[in-house]
């Protein structure tokens, strides 16, 4: 890594831009490479793109500034992110995090003075499992302790490249708890691909030599796609993201679009915190996961398939492109798949630190190299998505059903789950419970019955399906997890008797404030509103008028916020007015409105320029 | 001949292809509106617009008209949800219209007063926001930004210059000008670029100019906004038909 006063445009930019093909499409992926060789994105290289790739700096700027792992300000030759999720904060990392500041002499959030270290705070970086976590320089730290942040501070100061730290300390596990019918028998790479390409008719051993008439190769992917997309039907999947939109539509209309170069994108932005799902099926099941991608390229006739990922995910880049270079030569991607006429590759495509991302339309802005921010609803992406083309957008364990589906048959997946929600689905479990990790169960499994599995029966409260889901206490736990009663996006974070819930609340709504994109009013402004109404309460300045604005801001949000992020942000709060109402009322010193307005701390800017530390200068001085 | 919905349970022909507030406009019904202008591709952002269609919220100025459909628009829910987002966009700005040289020709301002804004309401969070006055003729004036990115499209697809963007996220998000240093001076910027005509607020305005008319005799103090958007709206009917 270079020093970021040592820029040399033509030696270190122009080769990762023609690497991209001076694509302005790549610009985000551009930007990172950049980003991850100077820790920064150097004004020079700003300029440079701008010309490049033909698109104003603005622009560039626009996209630097709207991604949290991209900078314009040099961030250090050691970057440390704590993950922020509640997890990693029930685990202790505030606590972890102050310590390495000291320790290193750096205020939380800058750069030190010698360049050589920062230390901030990122969002749930997918590793609540096996928390507290970081990234160090893009790279995951699990399982961190006292003793580690110790090491940690040492290796830094030691000038220690990250080859040479611990293996230990970058261990990922996968942590696969329970398997039912799914997990238990994985598929053989290859099996669910054959499968669908045979649903055509038998693949002739003519064809391998190239003599197959090329209509005859057509009718035959023809007559495959349409029977397996039978089988996605009769199976009844619906999308594993979250929304839960039946599969089988989306497939079919992009299948008739009546436009070519039609796109297969799969979201991997895995962004809710508590969920990790997507980063377990990427390790171990990435076949089953590119797998399911070309199938869908075989049932909608396209060529080409996206993978997109979260950066927090950039440790594995080098197995996943790895499996795709395995399955290129093994036949199973590329031209002429397994033979026949099927014509289908992957690509990959990171992000860099924005949650707004797995919201599918913003995914598609940021695969086109522009800042995340969701679009308008119509056209659908089916119709007009990724380069205004029809396209396919599922979640990455929606893909590995579908693999499934394509071996085993729709009946046979079809047989789990519940009347509405079919098959099995992926539990992330994390927080206060003996044995967090990913759990599967077919869809209608209780709260309880997960809290039993993973040794969590005592908890106070849990959230399923992430902050943008539901907030239960105990009275809920026999509630069913799927779309007609409790839906999910598999996420079960568990919280003990011990815990406060205010304390997750709180750390939710700052996470909505975060990743707000800022493009619609209701949630610019209202995420902010939220959060200071939150922080409030904890300083003891809340009083009951306080809660009934909280309900008017959560209603404006709700009803006007243009996407799921800012309908959803105010449901931890409301839900825990509802279900946990002390956590509010213990905290009220008061039942006359106090205004939230700090006089005190807004003449913190004039004490610091007038030099006045004295106990005169402060207003509670004059009070008492 | 031509479809029709419901608005409030007034029937309302339409084209194909028209939106549920293109269609309400050209029908003489008006439909609170900030981010929206007839000349721009719709940008669905400042969700004043927002209708109730079977249950459900959508921004009119996006949303297809379709046929026999109901549209929810102007009650006293809606109305009221709507005055809050705009109450928002005064706290989350510095907005002073007494000192404001686009009083009387400002839309937010004349929103607010046609949704019976009383007051701000919200806490306000008072921004530190940069002034840009380095421009010969254009001033900047970012306390007034409501980020509709009006001028963002309208640099970009009627004055063919690109000059401005948005820059940062959330409620950090800010206007900014496509020059190295960021400011005015330096862009491609026009007096008589319609990015600087078509800003809602007093954010971009022209030099020199401020109180040519006074205050009393402006726009907004004539005519309620209601009455002059829609009587713009068929003008631009008129001229791209």
């Amino acid at each position: 890594m270079q020093s970021a006063s040592v820029v040399h445009p033509e030696e270190h930019l122009l080769p990762i831009l023609q690497r991209h093909g001076s694509d302005p499409g790549k610009l985000l992926q551009i930007l990172i490479e950049i980003q991850h060789a100077f820790h920064c994105i150097p004004p020079e290289a700003e300029g440079l793109l701008a010309e490049k790739l033909r698109l104003p700096l603005v622009r560039v700027r626009g996209v630097v500034e709207f991604y949290s792992f991209l900078s314009r300000s040099f961030q250090g030759e050691v970057v440390i992110h704590f993950s922020d999720n509640i997890t990693d904060q029930m685990a202790g990392n505030r606590q972890l995090a102050e310590a390495l500041c000291a320790k290193l002499g750096v205020k939380l959030g800058e750069t030190r003075t010698d360049g050589r270290v920062s230390v901030r705070f990122t969002s749930c970086t997918g590793m609540c499992d096996q928390g507290p976590a970081a990234l160090v320089n893009y790279l995951p730290l699990t399982r961190l302790t006292p003793d580690r942040i110790d090491a940690i501070a040492a290796l830094v100061e030691g000038k220690v490249p990250l080859e040479a730290w611990p293996r230990a300390f970058f261990q990922v596990d996968s942590q696969i708890r329970r398997s039912d019918v799914v997990f238990r028998n994985p598929l053989e790479p290859g099996v669910a691909l054959r499968a669908s390409l045979e649903r055509g008719g038998e693949i002739l051993e003519e064809w391998a030599e190239d003599m197959a008439p090329s209509d005859a190769r057509r009718h035959h992917l023809e007559r495959g796609g349409a029977e397996t997309l039978k089988e996605i039907y009769a199976a009844e999947l619906r999308g594993r993201g979250g929304a839960g939109f039946k599969t089988g539509i989306k497939w079919e209309s992009v299948r008739h679009a009546k436009m070519g170069n039609r796109y297969v994108l799969c979201n991997a932005d895995e962004g809710e915190p508590g969920t990790f799902k997507d980063r377990v099926l990427l390790t171990d099941y990435a076949d089953m996961v590119f797998e399911g991608m070309t199938i869908c390229g075989h049932v909608v006739g396209s060529k080409k398939g996206i993978l997109y990922v979260r950066q927090e995910y950039w440790y594995l880049r080098d197995h996943l492109e790895g499996v795709l270079r395995w399955r290129r030569e093994a036949g199973l991607l590329g031209e002429g798949i397994l033979k026949t006429g099927l014509d289908f590759d992957i690509e990959i495509h990171w992000g860099a630190g924005a949650y707004i991302c797995g919201m599918e339309s913003a995914m598609i802005k940021s695969i086109e190299g522009r800042r995340g921010i969701p679009r308008r609803r119509w056209p659908l992406p089916v119709h007009q998505g990724y380069l205004k083309r029809p396209t396919v957008v599922n979640n990455v364990e929606t893909f590995a059903a579908a693999a499934v589906i394509s071996a085993r048959g729709g009946a046979w997946f079809a047989f789990n789950g519940t009347q509405q929600s079919s098959g099995t689905k992926l539990f992330c479990v994390s927080g206060d419970c003996e044995r967090p990790g990913l759990y599967e169960y077919p869809w209608g499994v209780t709260i309880r019955e997960m809290l039993r599995d993973a040794g969590g029966l005592d908890a106070k409260g849990a959230q399923v399906g992430g902050p943008s889901g539901t907030l239960v206490g105990p009275e809920e736990f026999d509630r069913r997890v799927c779309f007609e009663e409790l839906s999910s996006t598999g996420t079960l974070m568990v919280f003990g008797p011990h815990q406060d819930i205010f304390e997750a609340v709180k750390n939710f709504s700052a996470f909505f404030q975060h990743e707000s994109c800022g493009l619609c009013t209701p949630c610019r402004v209202g995420t902010t509103l939220l959060a200071n109404y939150v922080k409030k309460f904890e300083k003891g300045y809340g009083s009951p008028v306080d809660l009934e604005e909280v309900q008017l801001v959560a209603k404006v949000m709700k009803t006007m916020s243009h996407c799921g992020l800012g309908q959803t942000a105010s449901l931890p709060i409301t839900d825990s007015v509802r279900k946990f109402p002390d956590i509010w009322t213990e905290r009220m010193q008061t039942m006359e409105f106090v205004p939230a307005f700090d006089l005190d701390g807004a003449l913190e800017e004039a004490r610091s320029l007038t030099g006045r530390t004295d106990a005169a200068a402060h207003l509670t001085h004059l009070e008492a | 001949m031509s479809q029709t919905f419901f608005l409030d349970g007034q029937e309302i022909p339409f084209e194909e292809g028209q939106t549920v507030l293109q269609a309400a406009m050209a029908a003489g019904r008006y439909i609170p509106h900030l981010c929206y202008r007839p000349q721009l591709e719709p940008h669905s952002s400042c969700r004043i617009c927002t209708v109730i269609i079977s249950g459900k919220p959508f921004s009119s100025c996006t949303q297809p008209a379709m046929k026999e459909q109901q549209v929810e628009c102007d009650t006293a829910e809606l109305n009221a949800l709507r005055r809050a987002v705009i109450q928002m966009m005064f706290v989350e700005g510095n907005h002073y219209c007494p000192s404001c040289e686009e009083s009387g020709s400002c839309r937010l301002q004349a929103s607010a007063y046609y949704l019976g804004m009383q007051d701000s309401h919200f806490p306000h969070q008072f921004p530190l926001r940069q002034r840009d006055s380095s421009h010969p003729d254009v001033n900047m004036d970012r306390d007034r930004c409501i980020r509709c990115e009006t001028c963002v499209r309208a640099s970009r697809d009627l004055d063919g210059k690109n000059v401005f963007g948005i820059l940062g996220r959330g409620l950090n998000s800010k206007i900014s000008v496509n020059s190295p240093s960021g400011l005015l001076e330096g862009s491609d910027v026009a007096a008589t670029d319609m990015a600087v005509a078509l800003c809602p607020t007093g954010c971009l305005t022209v030099k020199g100019v401020g109180f040519k008319v006074p205050i009393g005799l402006r726009i907004f103090d004539q005519a309620p906004i209601d009455v002059v958007e829609l009587l713009e709206f068929t003008k631009q009917e008129a001229v791209h038909g």
